[in-house]
């Protein structure tokens, strides 16, 4: 049973389209498993579309419609691009993954402390964002932390627990900068996460710490 | 053939009835009287997320080629003609401002928008003209100052920290000010269901 979602706020701000490219797919992932958040996706989204609708016109070029009329015409000539991309490398990280991240590049475990792997998830269109794998044993404690943006945690097996409650799969902790946490994975096994940490900065927070070693900056 | 940007209105059952003309018949007329009514609307959309004119125009161009070729996945079940016609433009400005900071990207591959659903029943379309209709209802019973901070976050990018800026009212009033809109919004929307 899912307890934890994102916040509306941050519901709103992937309708609205500024949500960053990792969040954005830390939380579509969750969607995808979330039908009350995808109905107040879809919400939001209509508001979008109302304001679409009320907003004062801006007049196009007066030739806009015939340009884009003639880019119709050439297009449907050459039967459009389907340009075909090359899939992107995908490590096998034990479980299934959400379809969501289809179109990520996938990296192998990489060891990053005792009990915990983390793995570079990779989004074609951005590269420079932070998404990752994380996987912690059972009964580990994690390092307390802080970070300089929010973090966006997906839980897709296993779950653990801090002083805000338990996290189970399904389930997005949203922490922002002023959380203080210390999670602790349940002892009944092993916790895969989906992680991202908003701001293409310099990595600062706790994931930052453990992965900075490796993917430079 | 030209048509008068600031022309009149589209109703969602009109709306709706073009998209299908466009998806089946490849109707032009039909495109043409889309065009006419979005494309100046998502210029002005863009321009309110800060984009310069000759960047909104694009980005409307752009948008209405993808409604030319995307109609016939238009779904009424799904979201309403305006909905579908936003979260396309949405994708569109995520892609360019992605493609403005790091040049070197190869198109996307996440796409919202194409999104799979799960199955649908036959009063979906109902309930998706009926949601519709609820969040036209519930922004027009916020307070217009609510509305206002909800429409400045939502036209994109602008940070929070140039809203403030703009209402004159510091940073952490606006964060708090945007989770009393939504949170009045969700009260709002909840109760008219
Ligand atoms: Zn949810």
């Amino acid at each position: 049973m899912m307890k934890h979602h994102p916040s509306d706020e941050t519901l709103f701000r992937f309708a609205s389209g500024s949500l960053e490219s990792g969040p954005r797919i830390v939380v579509a992932v969750h969607v995808g498993g979330c039908t009350a958040c995808a109905a107040r996706i879809s919400e939001f989204e209509a508001v979008g579309g109302a304001l679409l609708n009320g907003i004062e016109p801006e007049e196009m070029g007066e030739d806009a419609l015939d340009r884009l009329m003639a880019r119709i015409e050439v297009d449907s000539d050459s039967g459009g691009e389907a340009a075909q991309r090359s899939r992107p490398t995908r490590a096998d990280v034990g479980i299934r993954l959400p379809e969501a991240l289809d179109g990520c590049g996938i990296g192998p475990w990489r060891w990053i402390g005792p009990g915990v792997r983390w793995s570079r998830v990779t989004i074609p269109e951005d590269a420079s964002a932070n998404v990752m794998l994380l996987k912690v044993a059972a009964g580990r404690r994690l390092p307390e932390h802080t970070h300089s943006g929010c973090e966006y945690t997906q839980v897709l097996k296993g779950s653990f627990y801090d002083a805000r409650g338990r996290y189970g799969p399904g389930d997005l902790d949203e922490a922002d900068d002023e959380i203080q946490h210390q999670p602790v994975v349940d002892e009944t096994g092993e916790c895969i996460c989906l992680a991202a940490l908003e701001g293409r900065m310099r990595l600062r927070g706790f994931f930052g710490r453990l992965v900075q070693p490796f993917i430079g900056g | 053939m030209t048509m008068r940007a600031d022309e009149g209105t589209l109703s969602p059952e009109e709306a709706i009835r073009l998209i299908s003309a466009v998806a089946k018949g490849r109707d032009r007329a039909a495109f043409a009287a889309l065009f006419g009514f979005y494309a100046p609307r998502l210029k002005a959309f863009m321009m309110r997320s800060g984009m310069t004119a000759s960047a909104a125009e694009d980005v409307a161009q752009e948008t209405m080629l993808l409604v030319w070729k995307k109609a016939s996945y238009f779904d009424p079940r799904r979201a309403g003609v305006s909905t579908w016609i936003f979260t396309i433009a949405r994708n569109v400005r995520i892609d360019r401002l992605r493609r403005e900071s790091r040049p070197a990207t190869v198109a996307r591959a996440f796409d919202p928008s194409d999104e799979v659903d799960g199955p649908v029943s036959g009063e979906a379309a109902v309930m998706t003209a009926e949601r519709e209709e609820r969040v036209r209802s519930a922004i027009a019973l916020l307070s217009s100052e609510q509305a206002q901070i909800l429409r400045l976050s939502f036209f994109g990018d602008k940070p929070q920290s140039e809203i403030a800026g703009e209402l004159g009212i510091p940073l952490g009033t606006v964060k708090s000010r945007v989770r009393l809109a939504l949170g009045r919004l969700r009260l709002i929307l909840d109760d008219l269901k």
